[in-house]
This record gives C-alpha cells, structure tokens and sequence, in this order.
C-alpha cells in the first residue's frame, strides 16, 4: 500500500521532533503514585462520612433524647452534630484541594510541600476526630447520667450512702470505658490513613533523594 | 526496590523514549492525552522492569509492555478518537522537505490510521517502526500468519477509509 509507505517514511524521519523528558522527569513520574494516595485519603475520607451520616439517621437520635426525657439537652446535641458535619466537610474540601494540586504539582519541590500539607491536613483531621469522639462519648454519659432513669439507684447512692466511694468508681468505669473507646477509633485511624500516610512519607524520602 | 535498579531504569528509559513518544503519537490526541499516556506506559514499565532479565534489548521489551499498556488503557477510558483534531498532529507535518501533495497524503493517511481500534494500531505501529512479521508476532503475541493476515486486513481497512 502506498499511502502507508509514504507514512513510513514520513515516520521514520521524524524521529526528533518530540520534546525529550529528562531523568529527574522521568524519577517524578515514577513517584507520582503520591498523587492516587491522596487520591485514597479523600475517597476513605468521603466513605467515612458517608457511614457516619448513615449511621446517624439509622438510629434516630431524636427518639433516644424524648425516652430519656432530655430535651434540655437536644439544642447542644444539635449544635454539636452540625458544627461537626461542616467541619468534616471542610476537611473533605481540603483534601479534594490537596488531592487537585498534588495531581498537577510539575516540579519536585512542590510535590514535597504538597505531602507534607497533606500530611498535615490527615493530622488535623484524626486528632479531631478523636477530640470529637471523646466529646460525643463524655456527653453519652453526662446525659445518661442525669436523665437515664436506670441510674436513679446510683445517683441515690451517691447523694444519700457512701457518696465518695461510689462516685470515684463512676468515675474510674467511665474514663475506662472513653478511653478504650477512643483507642479503638485511634487504631481504626491509625491502621486505615497511618498505611497511607507511610506510603506517602517514604514517597517524600525518595523525592528528597532526587532533588539534592 | 534498589537505587540501582531505578537508576539503570531511568537511564535507558531516557534512551529509549522515543518509542514511548510515537505510541503516545499514535494513540493519543493533544499534548495533555500524550503526556497522560507518557506517564502511565513510564510507571507500568517501572513495575514490570525487575521482571526484566535483559534477554532481550530494553527497546524490544519495551514495545511489547508500552503497547500492552496504551491498550488496556485504551479500552478502559472512553476518550475514542471518532473526530481527529487536527491540532495534535501539527509537529508531525513540520517537516519542510515535503511537497504539498504528499504532506495532504500523509495528514490524510495520519487521520485514517487514527480511526483503527487499538490493535490495529498497535500492528501499524510496529509496521510503521519496520519490523517485520517475526517481531511484530512476537511483540503482539500472535502468530506470525495472524500478523500477515491482519496487517494485510488493515490495509483493505485504510484503503476504505482514504476512498470511502
């Protein structure tokens, strides 16, 4: 066929016309993968939520506060959810935009202050988290405490018995039980974005190797 | 992964762009497509490189995974190429040395082979790289007859497309 020997001509003359990628390019390209980890922060990050918005409409908060008798205590649970909700979804913002820039990042340098930022940014968002979830837990117990007519023997005891000695067990049961529930979340964190972020991190390592 | 073994990859991968750069040609419309394509045949023949023993050339092996590549990928996106943009193809007609006739012969034969699917393209390719039935079935993993007869197919085929 003579049209294609043409282009074969044409083709095989043309062999220097592309823009030559140079070594440090081709390096990045092969520790771009930083670009689809943080890719992975944001979509876990949106899982997340999605499952805690879930889960919050399953159980209908509102039905537990009107059995208990708490509505004085409604308003700051309501505050509390919603505050969350835009501080979650300002979080999710910021790793979309890490996400954006990390994507289209060109030089090497940047692509370094970018993991860190979003390193950061990962830092921030469990540590709140787990600042929200020892809140969450602390006020459970504060409410049951007070409205949860299961515990009028123990607030009895406390008032009118051996006050001292019951309370600090309370006390004791409590903080045992925040503190192995908040392990719990740190764990789940730790294994879920500490994985990427080592991935990430030892991605850095390796740029700060090429970029001397 | 050793230092070493990257270096030694960079290096020859460095060497031997060109062949990522005429797939990428071949396979992608535009600059952002080209460079997109660029990246993802770089990290896959990153992956595959320890399995690399140097039997054969890089260039060869090569081939084999940069084609491998722009095809799976080629199927996973949608980005067909139904409508040639003219844009794309500019630096390959720079050439001075042509003469008017020819260079509308080449652009046209240029937009035809773009409308062939993935495999076809990949056969024009190696075609277009000169080498002959025995690589071409080895690179593809066909048999030598299966490449003759489908090279022989894709000419009909462009044929059809420049006289419709």
């Amino acid at each position: 066929m003579e049209e294609l020997d043409l282009l074969k001509k044409a083709w095989q003359k043309d062999t220097h016309s592309f823009e030559q990628v140079t070594e440090v390019e081709i390096y990045k390209m092969l520790h771009r993968k930083s670009s689809s980890i943080v890719k992975w922060i944001l979509v876990i990050s949106l899982l997340e939520f999605g499952l805690w918005a879930l889960v919050s409409f399953m159980f209908n908060t509102d039905d537990a506060i009107k059995s208990l008798h708490a509505e004085s205590f409604e308003i700051y649970l309501k505050i509390i959810t919603y505050v969350n909700y835009a501080v979650v979804l300002w979080f999710i913002y910021n790793f979309y935009r890490n996400y954006a820039r990390i994507s289209t990042t060109t030089s090497t340098k940047q692509l370094m202050q970018d993991i860190i930022r979003t390193r950061k940014t990962v830092q921030h968002y469990v540590w709140y988290n787990l600042f929200m979830i020892f809140i969450s837990t602390l006020l459970g117990f504060a409410m049951a405490f007070i409205y949860n007519p299961n515990m009028d023997t123990l607030r009895y005891q406390i008032e009118h018995e051996d006050g001292y000695k019951t309370l600090s067990i309370t006390i004791c049961m409590v903080l045992i039980t925040i503190v192995v529930f908040v392990g719990l979340f740190w764990l789940f964190y730790r294994i879920i974005y500490g994985t990427l972020l080592r991935r990430l991190n030892a991605n850095y390592k390796e740029l700060k190797k090429i970029d001397l | 992964m050793s230092d070493d073994l990257e270096k030694s990859f960079v290096k020859q991968l460095k060497e031997n762009q060109n062949i990522i750069h005429k797939i990428c040609r071949l396979y992608t419309n535009g600059e952002d497509a080209h460079n997109d394509l660029f990246q993802e045949i770089t990290i896959q023949l990153w992956k595959a490189f320890p399995k690399f023993r140097g039997e054969s050339k890089f260039s060869t092996w090569a081939y084999r995974v940069a084609l491998n590549t722009a095809i799976t990928l080629y199927r996973k996106s949608t980005r067909t190429v139904a409508t040639v943009t003219y844009e794309g193809q500019k630096h390959f007609l720079s050439q001075e040395d042509y003469n008017l006739e020819e260079e509308e012969q080449i652009k046209l034969m240029y937009q035809a082979v773009q409308q062939l699917n993935d495999i076809e393209k990949a056969l024009v390719f190696l075609y277009l790289e000169d080498k002959d039935y025995t690589e071409i079935s080895e690179t593809l993993g066909i048999s030598e007859v299966n490449a003759r007869v489908k090279m022989n197919r894709i000419k009909g085929k462009l044929k059809k497309i420049l006289n419709p």
